[in-house]
């Protein structure tokens, strides 16, 4: 922006919307790495890596609708449903790891696309559809499974979930390549450009020749693309494939991109401050376990967090609208 | 390319808003479209941009039938358009605007810098001051404007469209893109320019079509055979289109608004005028001339920033809206009645009580249906609104009938000033004739009306006195005589006053 040219770099970096996280999680791990001794040791870092992995693509997933100011609320059934499917594949039809994880991903892919398809097709708003399709898809999990998990999946998979390198955890690489991968997509390609143009103005997007009901399909399908990885990762974390895995996660999801400067109207979302969002969440969880405070109140801060950063965009945007 | 409209017609409920239109738009020419707001100029535009499919007719290219499904299509064939509502992506740059349609990419990935260049390529055509890499939502309006026609010239269309291109820029502006107009013209291309501005029209078209109420008053005319007069007359009607109102007698005595050289936070300056009691007052002028940010800053929703507001004789600040109602019985029905006036899926019982329910409402803070159907009846009976029940959602019932149960709640809420915007906009022709005695007879009872409408022939059957407002300023005060083609020709005169003999340049840019 060339207004910007003359700012100094304490004027840029105030004004650059993830400035308020960074500043944020420097606190966070100062304040923490002083009261307690056991922040800083290996086992905990690795600890919060591990627990940043799942959630990072869970709130990426969320942050695709978002973008085409759409939501969707079955991340968690979807994810759920995947991973159960994950797992029983694994363990009683035998599949290889390779097949059973790009099976995994084309059930969460194939979702999404309903979720799209019924949106676009039907005209109703998207929040009912994934309402609607979040207990079917629940419904499904829970009928196959009767609630019990799969144990006995393969050893190589369950040791790639909880294999380590010093603090690094291997489950850390999907998220982090989806990351970058994610970034480049809505930067530099096409339908990426054309997610966040329909998301910003939808009817200019269609004036303008672009295909706005193929884009907002496409959003929802990588949506649930990254929520079905997501539950892969979460089996993978786990060692065993629980019916359970989702049913957190829909807080978490809109949380992340939120606090990361998000607009729920569409068209504006951040790879790098949904990550740093999450990392914030994930110190926060940490630092709550590590002085003993009861799990509940993470929740209770998770709120907090919310409309602290949803008030903090508000403020940022009124006075930007007045310049 | 060769662009054949042939007897399009085009239908929304209640409302006929093309019927058999045909004309012929040539390679290498200018041709302009004309109307007045509501003559289907929008509609035909929609329809050859693929926003809209007709009901009747069709469109050909180069002699050969076309079905637009979207936009993308009337693109793919060439068709590109500049429409009046802004179309840009604000978080996306200049450069990425321009080249949306089709960005340069290399290896798949889009190649920012060529982006860049490119749009700078088509920028610099009009305006070469622009930086391609600012985002779009730091952009003043008329640079939006400028990008947008960067914008349709990128997609190297051989039919462009120019809807009001020239409504929020400067003459220095316009002046470069009618020389852009000229060149694209000359390389060819056909361009259909839609203006309300007579001067503009007649200095850089080539042939004009007219339309009026729906249908052609005249089809591509070579402008050579066309004068002003001329053009303003297909636009009108010759014919007298003036209902007879009843004689009206408005005791001048008792003034309940004045405004003194007032000047608004939106741009007004200098405005003064006053409302007598039971006078029905025209604002007219063409759109973007200031009129309903003239209301807005009336009714408390602006702020007057000098000059002064006076009502029933005493100087008043109208901090907001409801003060305005509540206080000062001041009330604004929106042209966007359905956006801004009512709520559709709620009965018309209690859109109607909705201004009245701190009043009606019990000690404890209730409100029963019994108490709003005791306020709302006796005005849906007063005011025939044609429903089979009170209890009716008001969405179901004709933009005519939504009108008199707008003006139904703002009787209840016991106004004294009602300001009117646009009040039979997409209104059929009977239900109008209904509205207008509807704002006489109120006003017989003492009700002070600020009517805004751009039409015509409605201003003239209803005003008292017509106020014409330019570039948000008042332009001059008329008596009505109720004569239409003289009162028509005046106010014409005051709009294109100071413009009439100058170059377009001398149009300044609106606030």
């Amino acid at each position: 922006m060339s207004q910007n040219r003359n700012l100094t770099f304490g004027q840029r970096f105030l004004a650059n919307e993830w400035s308020a996280l960074a500043v944020a999680i420097v606190i966070g791990l100062v304040t923490l790495a002083t009261l307690s001794s056991a922040f800083l040791t290996e086992f905990n870092l690795y600890v919060m890596l591990r627990s940043f992995c799942v959630v990072l693509i869970v709130a990426f997933a969320q942050m695709l609708t978002l973008a085409v100011g759409q939501m969707n609320l079955s991340v968690g059934a979807l994810g759920g449903l995947v991973a159960i499917a994950v797992g029983g594949m694994m363990e009683k039809w035998g599949f290889p790891v390779p097949v059973a994880i790009l099976c995994g991903l084309a059930i969460g892919a194939g979702g999404g696309l309903i979720n799209g398809l019924l949106t676009v097709r039907t005209g109703i708003n998207g929040f009912i559809i994934t309402l609607a399709t979040a207990s079917a898809f629940t419904g499904i999990n829970l009928g196959i499974t009767e609630s019990i998990p799969f144990y006995n999946l393969p050893a190589s998979f369950v040791a790639f979930g909880t294999g380590r390198i010093s603090a690094l955890p291997y489950l850390l690489l999907p998220p982090v390549l989806i990351a970058i991968a994610l970034a480049f997509f809505l930067a530099r390609t096409v339908p990426g450009r054309q997610l966040l143009a329909v998301g910003g103005n939808p009817q200019a997007a269609e004036l303008s020749g672009i295909p706005r009901d193929g884009v907002i399909v496409m959003a929802h399908t990588l949506s649930g693309l990254l929520a079905g990885a997501a539950a892969i990762l979460a089996v993978a974390q786990l060692g065993s494939a629980q019916p359970s895995i989702g049913v957190d996660w829909l807080l978490m999801s809109f949380a992340a991109p939120i606090i990361g400067g998000a607009a729920l109207a569409g068209g504006h979302i951040s790879v790098a401050a949904t990550a740093l969002a999450v990392v914030l969440i994930v110190i926060i969880q940490n630092g709550m376990v590590l002085a003993k405070v009861d799990p509940y109140w993470v929740q209770f801060l998770l709120g907090a967090l919310i409309l602290a950063a949803v008030g903090l965009n508000r403020l940022r945007a009124v006075r930007a609208g007045g310049a | 390319m060769r662009l054949t409209i042939e007897g399009i017609g085009k239908d929304f409920p209640g409302v006929t808003a093309l019927d058999d239109v045909s004309f012929e738009i040539l390679p290498g020419e200018t041709h302009a479209l004309m109307g007045e707001n509501g003559a289907g100029k929008s509609t035909l535009i929609k329809i050859i941009t693929g926003l809209y499919r007709p009901d009747r007719g069709r469109l050909l290219v180069d002699g050969k039938p076309v079905d637009f499904t979207s936009p993308r299509d009337a693109i793919a064939a060439g068709i590109s358009a500049v429409h009046q509502e802004r179309n840009l992506i604000p978080r996306f740059t200049v450069g990425e605007n321009i080249m949306i349609e089709r960005p340069p990419t290399r290896n798949g990935v889009i190649d920012f810098d060529k982006v860049h260049s490119e749009a700078r390529r088509f920028l610099d055509m009009i305006d070469p001051t622009i930086d391609t890499r600012t985002e779009v939502r730091h952009l003043s309006v008329a640079q939006m404007q400028i990008v947008e026609i960067a914008k349709a010239l990128s997609l190297e269309a051989r039919v462009l469209l120019l809807d009001e291109p020239t409504a929020s820029i400067t003459g220095h502006e316009a002046d470069a893109l009618f020389a852009v107009v000229r060149r694209l013209r000359d390389e060819g291309k056909a361009i259909v320019f839609v203006s309300h501005k007579l001067e503009e029209v007649m200095a850089i078209s080539d042939r004009v079509t007219v339309l009026r109420d729906g249908r052609i008053a005249a089809a591509g005319q070579p402008i050579a055979q066309m004068d002003r007069g001329k053009i303003v007359t297909a636009m009108i009607g010759r014919e007298e289109r003036v209902a007879e109102m009843g004689t009206r007698s408005v005791d001048r005595t008792k003034t309940v608004m004045e405004a003194r050289n007032v000047a608004t936070s939106l741009g007004h300056k200098n405005v003064s005028f006053q409302l007598h009691k039971g006078e029905i007052l025209g604002l007219y002028g063409l759109v973007g001339a200031g009129r309903t940010e003239l209301a807005r800053a009336l009714i408390g929703d602006a702020r007057i920033v000098s000059g002064e507001l006076r009502l029933n004789g005493n100087p008043v600040t109208i901090p907001d809206v409801p003060t305005a109602i509540r206080r000062h019985r001041l009330g604004y029905i929106s042209e966007d009645r359905k956006a801004e006036g009512l709520i559709l899926t709620h009965p018309i019982r209690s859109n109607i009580a909705i201004s009245v329910w701190r009043r009606i409402a019990s000690a404890l803070g209730l409100i029963t249906r019994a108490d709003e159907r005791r306020i709302a009846h006796p005005l849906v009976e007063k005011l025939e609104v044609k429903t089979p029940s009170i209890e009716q959602a008001v969405g179901k019932l004709s933009g005519g009938n939504q009108q008199k149960v707008s003006i139904a709640k703002w009787l209840a809420a016991g106004v004294e000033i009602l300001i009117i915007d646009e009040p039979t906009v997409g209104i059929d022709i009977k239900t109008k004739t209904a509205i207008h005695e509807l704002i006489g007879e109120i006003t017989r009872e003492g009700l002070s009306v600020l009517l805004i409408s751009s039409d015509m022939p409605e201003m003239i059957t209803l005003a008292d006195r017509i106020l014409v407002m330019r570039d948000f300023a008042i332009a001059g005060t008329i008596e009505n005589t109720r004569r239409y083609e003289p009162m028509s020709r005046e106010i014409m005169g005051l709009i294109h006053a100071g413009s009439a003999d100058a170059a377009p340049a001398a149009e300044t840019a609106h606030g």
